[in-house]
């Protein structure tokens, strides 16, 4: 096996757990931490793709660079919506946030 | 020095396996970070090992240092306490329906993977962070600038989100 397949593996794995948890997670801060996950994921196959391969490896250093920034971005505005929602219904639960306001 | 790095590798792996396994199926949240942060770590490894240190400490630094801060405030600002709203397992049909998913992605993708393998190195290049700095400055010039708006409006959006409005309501 070529080294860069054993990354892509390890990659994967990582986003078959994010997969698994976002799907199996009752509450949104569980959901949260999957999605983290998968983004890590797919930032190290990036990383490995363009560090074992001929391909432009200041690109593939960079876009991981930019992926964790929006992770963060990401991460601050999905605090606030918990937030909120922890004081409009009192719990963080997925299933208990389901009614509409227009 | 080899062998070395194969058992670095083996070493990360296990820690990214294991912290993964922990952050999705741990029974309390505060638990399941810790997974979290075990992966990060793990990962932040496999960047060295990748020849991209600047890139393994910016993920300490960011994932590590602000990410796991923002989550833990999370999870006490919500009050999900430790035996809190994960402690009931969940349902055996949502169960069931979650690793159809994974197996059905799983096998597609290492099946991808697998019988399409890529001409690789075994020796990653290497970039120095001058030109890492030289290309945020030049040719991604844009992309640098555009995140740096999206991390401004993101703040800005989870202040207003989650201003208390104490007069009016």
């Amino acid at each position: 096996m070529s080294p860069l397949t054993l990354y892509q593996l390890v990659a994967l794995i990582m986003l078959l757990a994010g997969l698994f948890g976002i799907s199996q997670r009752k509450t949104l801060v569980g959901m949260l931490i999957s999605v983290e996950l998968m983004l890590n994921g797919a930032g190290l196959s990036i990383v490995a793709a363009a560090q074992l391969t001929p391909a432009n490896a200041m690109l593939g250093q960079l876009g991981t660079l930019f992926v964790m920034g929006l992770a963060a971005a990401e991460a601050t505005l999905v605090l606030a919506i918990i937030v909120v929602i922890a004081r409009r219904f009192g719990t963080t639960k997925s299933s208990a946030v389901s009614t509409l306001k227009g | 020095m080899e062998q070395l790095a194969q058992i670095a590798f083996g070493v990360y792996t296990l820690i990214i396996l294991c912290g993964s396994v922990l952050a999705v199926s741990a029974k309390s949240l505060v638990r399941a970070m810790v997974g979290l942060i075990a992966t990060l770590l793990g990962v932040a490894g496999m960047y060295m090992l990748l020849n991209s240190t600047f890139l393994a400490l910016m993920q300490i630094l960011i994932y590590v240092g602000a990410v796991s801060v923002l989550i833990f405030f999370a999870i006490m600002l919500t009050r999900a306490d430790a035996g809190g709203e994960e402690a009931a397992s969940a349902p055996l049909r949502q169960n069931v329906l979650a690793l159809l998913a994974v197996t059905v992605v799983g096998g597609v993708l290492s099946w991808l993977i697998l019988t399409r393998p890529v001409v690789s190195s075994g020796v990653p290049v290497e970039v120095s962070i001058e030109k890492l700095g030289l290309g945020l400055l030049g040719p991604y010039g844009l992309a640098f600038e555009l995140i740096s708006v999206v991390l401004l409006v993101s703040m800005a959006g989870a202040v207003l989100l989650a201003w208390e409005r104490r007069i009016g309501k």
